[in-house]
C-alpha cells in the first residue's frame, strides 16, 4: 500500500471510530430508527403522520384521538420535541377532542435515546406549505394587546402574566411555554391556512379577518412565550 | 271520500316537509352550537364553559374576565335583537360593542349557519328579543 493509501486508511479509521464513539455516547441513530420506533411502539394510532388533513365533519375531527404529526417538522422545535417525548407533560388543560373533561397527562414515555430518534423522525415531516424565516419570533406591545384585547384569542388560550401566573380560557392549547415548542413560521402559516393544516377544529377561522402584518406578529408573539428574551 | 283521503295523505306530506325540514337546521345549529359556543357559553348555554370557569372543571386558572351570556336567560336574551345575535356571531363581541372575548365567526360559519344559530339561540332562551 502507496503511503498516500494508508493515509486516507488511517483518516477513514478514525473517521468511524469517531462516529461510533458518537453515537455510542449520544445512542443517537437517526431518522430511520426514529421511524422504526414510532411504528413498534403503535404511535400511528393515534397520530396521523401522513397527509394531508382528510376530515370533513365534526364526526371525522371526533374520531381522532391526538393530535396529527404529518406537519411535525414545520410546527415543533427540535429541543422540545426531543424532550417532551421523554418527558412529556400537558399540553392541553382538556383532554383531546373534548370539552368537559380535564387532560390527566399519561402520555407514554420514551427513553432519552429513544426521543432523539423519534423526533428526528417527527421533524423529516414536512407540509411543504411552510416557508422558514418570515416570521420574527419576538413580543411587541401590539401583538400582546391583539392577542388579549382585540381578537380574544386569550379568550380560549393560556399564557403567563408576570413569572408564575397563568391566565386566559383552557379549551385550546396552552401557549405559555408556547415559545420553546412551536415554531413561528408555522403559527403564522396555521393562521393564514388553518384548513391546510386542520380543516376541522373549534378555533375560528381567522384568515381574512387578521391582515397579513398582524398576523406575522401574532405568531411571532406566540413563539416568543416562556423564551428568554434575546 | 277519496278526496278525503287525498286531503289527509297530503296533511302529512306537508308536515313531514315542515317537521323534517326544521330538524334539519336545528340539528346542524346545535352542533355548530354544542362544537364552538359550548367552550365559553357552557354544555348547557348557561354562560359557563370551561373558557369561562376553568375551576369548574377542576383547572387552577381564573375564571374569564368577562361572563359570557347566559343563552337560557330570556331577560339577557331579550336584550338583544336577532340582528344584534347576527352580527355578534359574525363580527365578533366588539361589533356589538362586547368583549372581544366573543371571536368573530364570520370566516368559519356560512350566513345560513349563522342565522340558524340565531334561531337556535332564541330556542334556547325561549324568548323573542327586542
Amino acid at each position: 500500500m502507496s503511503s498516500e493509501g494508508a493515509r486516507k486508511l488511517i483518516v477513514f479509521c478514525i473517521a468511524l471510530g469517531v462516529s461510533i464513539g458518537i453515537t455510542a455516547t449520544t445512542g443517537f441513530a437517526g431518522p430511520k430508527e426514529g421511524k422504526a420506533i414510532f411504528e413498534k411502539q403503535n404511535c400511528g394510532k393515534c397520530h396521523q403522520t401522513q397527509g394531508p388533513a382528510k376530515e370533513k365533519t365534526f364526526e371525522d375531527q371526533m374520531k381522532k384521538k391526538g393530535p396529527e404529526l404529518w406537519y411535525a417538522g414545520d410546527k415543533f422545535r427540535k429541543e422540545w420535541l426531543e424532550e417532551w417525548l421523554a418527558n412529556p407533560t400537558i399540553i392541553r388543560h382538556l383532554k383531546y377532542n373534548s370539552i368537559t373533561e380535564k387532560s390527566k397527562g399519561g402520555h407514554p414515555s420514551l427513553s432519552n435515546a429513544q426521543a432523539k430518534d423519534v423526533a428526528a423522525y417527527l421533524l423529516t415531516l414536512k407540509s411543504g406549505a411552510v416557508k422558514e424565516g418570515v416570521v420574527k419570533e419576538k413580543s411587541s406591545p401590539r401583538a400582546k394587546l391583539n392577542f388579549k384585547k382585540k381578537y380574544g384569542c386569550i379568550g380560549c388560550h393560556t399564557i403567563k402574566k408576570g413569572k408564575k401566573k397563568k391566565i386566559g380560557g383552557v379549551t385550546g392549547p396552552d401557549l405559555s411555554e408556547a415559545g420553546k415548542r412551536l415554531k413561528g413560521d408555522w403559527v403564522y402559516m396555521y393562521l393564514k391556512k388553518p384548513k391546510l393544516f386542520k380543516p376541522i377544529k373549534r378555533m375560528p377561522v381567522f384568515a381574512g379577518i387578521i391582515n397579513d402584518a398582524e398576523m406575522k406578529a401574532l405568531a411571532g408573539f406566540v413563539a416568543s412565550q416562556g423564551r428568554k428574551k434575546k | 271520500m277519496k278526496k278525503r283521503a287525498l286531503l289527509l295523505a297530503f296533511s302529512f306530506l306537508l308536515l313531514f316537509v315542515f317537521t323534517g325540514g326544521y330538524q334539519v337546521w336545528a340539528t346542524m345549529a346545535k352542533e355548530n352550537y354544542d362544537w364552538y359556543c359550548t367552550q365559553c357559553h357552557g354544555l348547557k348555554g348557561t354562560g359557563d364553559g370551561p373558557n369561562s370557569r376553568p375551576s369548574k372543571y377542576d383547572i387552577k386558572q381564573p375564571d374569564m374576565s368577562v361572563t359570557p351570556r347566559n343563552h337560557r336567560s330570556a331577560e339577557d336574551m331579550n336584550k338583544l335583537s336577532d340582528e344584534d345575535m347576527r352580527l355578534a356571531i359574525k363580527d365578533g363581541g366588539k361589533a356589538v360593542s362586547k368583549s372581544a372575548l366573543m371571536p368573530p365567526f364570520g370566516k368559519t360559519l356560512t350566513d345560513k349557519e349563522i342565522e340558524d344559530l340565531v334561531k337556535y339561540l332564541r330556542k334556547l332562551c325561549n324568548c323573542k328579543g327586542k
